[in-house]
């Protein structure tokens, strides 16, 4: 197969050297795994400038970059949602409001909590559906990159498979979630190192931001103002679907409840240090666009086939928006940099899968039904078997999701099935102390079911969207509406839990921890500050 | 768990971080001084590796610079 872009020996040098320091910042790791709170938690001792760009690059994976670009060179700049009314609610109030019980409870992930909240069987179904959804993200990154690598490169799907599992694998199994979060913020700078040359230069081929303006067209370049009606903007969702489908409910599903982003929280220091780590990643996150959306609007006016002339009836592949123009825009040097941004962030987003895997299969799954009560040294060795199994599993997985045509949308479909519904069962967990044990089970279970058979009426044609975004918007929504009914109904026919055994994990019955000091490090203060940014950014772009 | 030398828990990070940005840094920038400058057509002239050599090897110096102070202290 031909491949578009050729790399030389200076590109090569830049791409082996990420390789290597990886490796050995996983190998220098190594001795500092004694328990496996170390290999599991980073011991709970990170600084939050490790934590917070942790947190982001977690979620600026494969898909993030590749599927954003081309959902920007679809739809134009209403894909900033995904990154402000889509993402900075939900971090500011996992920072302000959530974190607390997260940390100060001890527990070791999101599964431990619905234990003590609820009961051990919300905790299994939530573990079991975890596990799965995590190692299918990982497969999926991994088959993400190896098709850009062959477009790009001409390498093999299955060599390129092989050497990122064979890379993930070694540092994670020395390093554990130290090595994922080190690597994260490594690759954090690489993927903007790598990728601003091409905004630069596609800036300046495209006459600048005056110059792009005139070249997309006129319904690209407003986030809000074509969002009446669902027919009217290229994405087909109305603002209804935007606000609930995904500012509310699959944005607050996937920050607030997705282990993957809390655990990089849970690693902090102190609780101040947990609670800034989704408060300050806010910032960097409401900059992604510039890497994302940019190259998108600079692929619609810059290369002829997204361009608004291009012939009607062929669909061009948006996906491959951004490597064309890496391709036409970057000379050898900068060039390598960039592919080795794209390389970090394909295997930090599929290390940051297998840590969380890890982490749940040895605690809320190998140790609460399989092995109880073993020293923790044995535990320890079964969190770095199952990196193995993990790693190994996402390869099998690389190679059945082949047949989907849209990565994004999948990713869209998978979270809506899991972790749209999991939001309402914390906040009815988290902020009604009268939600019961079975109420929290029912309900989750529910909110999946109710995923699925929304995806199959969808499926069968029963109901219409006007487009699969917002199919997915609205599913995400009706999941999580099933959950929070059925949990409150449930909830009023089925046992209480004693008040005194959820002191600490719900909100009214838990004592505030008042922030001492200085006005700048309160944690609501951020959080305010974050939204208010967040505001201005969407008039500006109204 | 004992928890007296629990910082610093780790190696600091910014020590391979800011290696590795001077190192792509330094290499850019002698690719761009020393290498073809033909392969710049398809940058409108812009010796682009020159220039992000440069800017790397600052970020890079940064974050060493940083981390060696603070050990100092």
């Amino acid at each position: 197969m031909n491949h578009i872009i050729n790399l030389n020996v200076i590109d090569y040098i830049i791409l082996g050297a990420y390789v290597s320091i990886t490796i050995m910042v996983g190998y220098a790791l190594k001795k500092y795994m004694k328990t496996s709170e170390d290999f599991f938690l980073s011991g709970r001792s990170l600084p939050s400038w490790i934590t917070s760009l942790a947190f982001i690059s977690a979620n600026l994976g494969a898909l993030e970059i590749i599927g954003m670009v081309a959902n920007s060179a679809k739809y134009g700049i209403l894909t900033v949602h995904f990154y402000w009314i889509g993402a900075i609610p939900a971090m500011v109030f996992l920072g302000v409001f959530m974190m607390p019980f997260y940390y100060n409870t001890k527990v070791r992930s999101v599964p431990e909590y619905l234990k003590l909240r609820y009961n051990e069987a919300t905790r299994g179904l939530n573990a079991f559906s975890f596990a799965i959804m995590t190692l299918l993200m990982s497969g999926i990154s991994m088959y993400a990159m190896a098709l850009l690598f062959e477009l790009m490169l001409g390498w093999s799907l299955t060599s390129s498979i092989l050497l990122s599992a064979a890379v993930v694998l070694i540092y994670v199994f020395f390093g554990g979630l130290s090595s994922s979060i080190y690597n994260e913020v490594i690759q954090f700078f690489l993927i903007w190192f790598g990728l601003l040359p091409v905004v630069f230069i596609g800036l300046h081929a495209a006459g600048g931001f005056s110059g792009l303006i005139q070249k997309i067209p006129p319904s690209f370049l407003h986030s809000w103002q074509s969002m009446a009606k669902a027919s009217d903007n290229p994405m087909g969702v109305d603002w209804v679907g935007v606000v609930l489908g995904l500012g509310f409910v699959l944005s607050f599903g996937y920050w607030t409840t997705d282990f993957l982003v809390v655990q990089r929280a849970m690693a902090s220091e102190d609780l101040a240090a947990a609670q800034r780590t989704p408060l300050m990643a806010t910032f960097p996150k409401m900059l992604v666009p510039i890497l994302v959306v940019i190259p998108g609007l600079l692929a619609v006016a810059l290369l002829p086939q997204f361009s608004v002339t291009a012939p009607a009836g062929v669909t061009p592949d948006y996906n491959s928006a951004l490597v064309l123009l890496l391709a036409h825009y970057l000379p050898n040097g900068v060039l390598g940099l960039a592919i080795t941004g794209l390389l970090a962030s394909f295997m930090s987003g599929m290390a940051g899968n297998v840590t969380a895997f890890n982490t749940v299969w040895t605690y809320d799954i190998y140790g609460s039904y399989i092995k109880k009560n073993m020293p923790d040294e044995h535990y320890l060795k079964m969190g770095k078997y199952a990196t193995i199994f993990g790693v190994l599993f996402s390869v099998g997985t690389a190679y059945i999701v082949q047949s989907f045509p849209n990565l994004m949308d999948y990713m869209q479909l998978i979270f809506s099935f899991f972790s749209a519904p999991l939001f309402a069962t914390f906040l009815l967990g988290m902020f009604w102390k009268r939600a019961t044990p079975w109420g929290g089970f029912w309900g989750l279970l529910s909110g999946i079911l109710m995923a699925a058979v929304h995806y199959a009426l969808y499926r069968l044609n029963v109901v219409h969207y006007a487009s699969e975004m917002a199919a997915d918007f609205l599913q995400a929504w009706w999941a999580w509406f099933a959950d929070f009914v059925v949990t409150i109904l449930v909830s009023f026919v089925t046992a209480k839990t004693e008040e005194s055994r959820l002191v600490g994990l719900v909100y009214s019955l838990t004592p505030r921890t008042h922030h001492e000091g200085k006005f700048l490090r309160r944690p609501a203060v951020w959080g305010v500050i974050a939204i208010i940014a967040m505001v201005v950014l969407n008039i500006i772009f109204w | 768990m004992n928890n007296s030398n629990s910082r610093p828990h780790f190696f600091d990070l910014k020590i391979p971080l800011g290696g590795l940005l001077t190192f792509y840094g330094s290499v850019l920038l002698l690719y761009g001084i020393f290498g073809s400058h033909a392969i710049y057509a398809m940058s409108f002239g812009i010796n682009v590796n020159l220039i992000w050599g440069i800017v790397m090897i600052l970020a890079g110096g940064g974050f060493l610079g940083f981390s060696y102070i603070r050990n100092r202290r």
